[in-house]
């Protein structure tokens, strides 16, 4: 059964393997998609629960970094949110490989890992992030972060890129 | 900012024109077309940055990934792969070959010349990690 957040209620748009009428069709297909990749299937929940607390998004899952990269190119989400630590591909890997691709290079992305030093927050950040969090998280600030990246522009994108080139070129 | 030295290792000369146009003001990029050559100047010299093509007729750029990963004295070296190969599975074998950045051709040469200094920064930030 799958739930959708509409005039202020919950309700029912998908039951029993089908649609329950035309507008949960309609419901369902105007949903902006999140694909969340992570290898640990309780933060997928605890990821899922927060991202529909606020928002009404379908949310599509990966659990490791090469079938994230397989989802991003088959569902073509509006917004992917990453783990660092994965197998068979980690997720600095799985955004400069996104990154790297014209069909890709502007889908908008969020690291949420556990890894809370600087260091790695920057190499995030330099491998083409849009927003790193860390865990533990709280939904309001994945949501709004959710929010702020579906709003990026390629040429804001572009900019920040600039702009880090140029800010870490000042520390070289 | 300080201009990095690129080798640029690409079986196709116009491919090494087109990165000289593109690129030469603001890195010094030295280009060899074959896997030997590859070898031969890393053996003499150190780049910054290593970016590679992957089709090289019957070899492969991933077997230089992994000569430079196998190399004590070249295992940190950035590696941009810089290919026409776009399917999944050339990604992950590229990654899982030591790549550390993968750009499908074409590309834009400005995005380019941004992913060569953030890799750069990447990798030093790494580096110092490690010590």
């Amino acid at each position: 059964m799958e739930l959708c957040y509409n005039a202020e209620k919950w309700v029912t748009i998908f039951s029993g393997g089908q649609y329950v009428d035309d507008a949960a069709r309609q419901c369902r297909e105007t949903m902006k998609k999140v694909l969340v990749i992570d290898d640990n299937p309780t933060i997928v929940e605890l990821i899922k629960y927060a991202v529909n607390l606020q928002s009404n998004y379908q949310v599509l899952v990966a659990y490791d970094g090469v079938q994230g990269l397989e989802s991003v190119y088959a569902e073509r989400p509006d917004c992917v949110i990453i783990d660092v630590k994965m197998p068979r591909m980690d997720g600095y890997q799985l955004v400069r490989c996104l990154r790297g691709d014209a069909r890709t290079a502007n889908t908008p992305l969020i690291i949420l890992s556990a890894m809370t030093r600087e260091e790695d927050q920057m190499i995030g950040l330099l491998s083409g992030v849009d927003e790193y969090l860390t865990k533990p998280f709280k939904p309001s600030a994945l949501n709004a972060a959710i929010e702020r990246v579906l709003r990026l522009s390629p040429d804001e994108r572009r900019r920040r890129m600039d702009y880090l080139v140029q800010t870490q070129a000042d520390r070289e | 900012m300080r201009r990095l030295h690129i080798l640029l290792v690409d079986g196709d000369p116009n491919a090494c024109i087109r990165m000289q146009q593109t690129l030469g003001n603001e890195f010094l990029l030295q280009q060899v077309l074959s896997l030997a050559q590859a070898r031969r100047y890393l053996a003499e010299i150190l780049p910054d940055i290593l970016i590679c093509e992957v089709t090289f007729g019957t070899e492969s750029g991933l077997d230089l990934c992994r000569f430079v990963r196998r190399s004590p004295e070249l295992a940190h070296l950035p590696i941009i792969l810089l290919t026409n190969l776009s399917t999944i599975q050339d990604k992950v074998a590229g990654f899982d070959a030591g790549a550390d950045d993968y750009i499908v051709k074409p590309f834009d040469a400005r995005h380019l010349a941004a992913r060569i200094r953030l890799l750069w920064r990447i990798k030093r930030l790494q580096q110092f990690d490690s010590i």
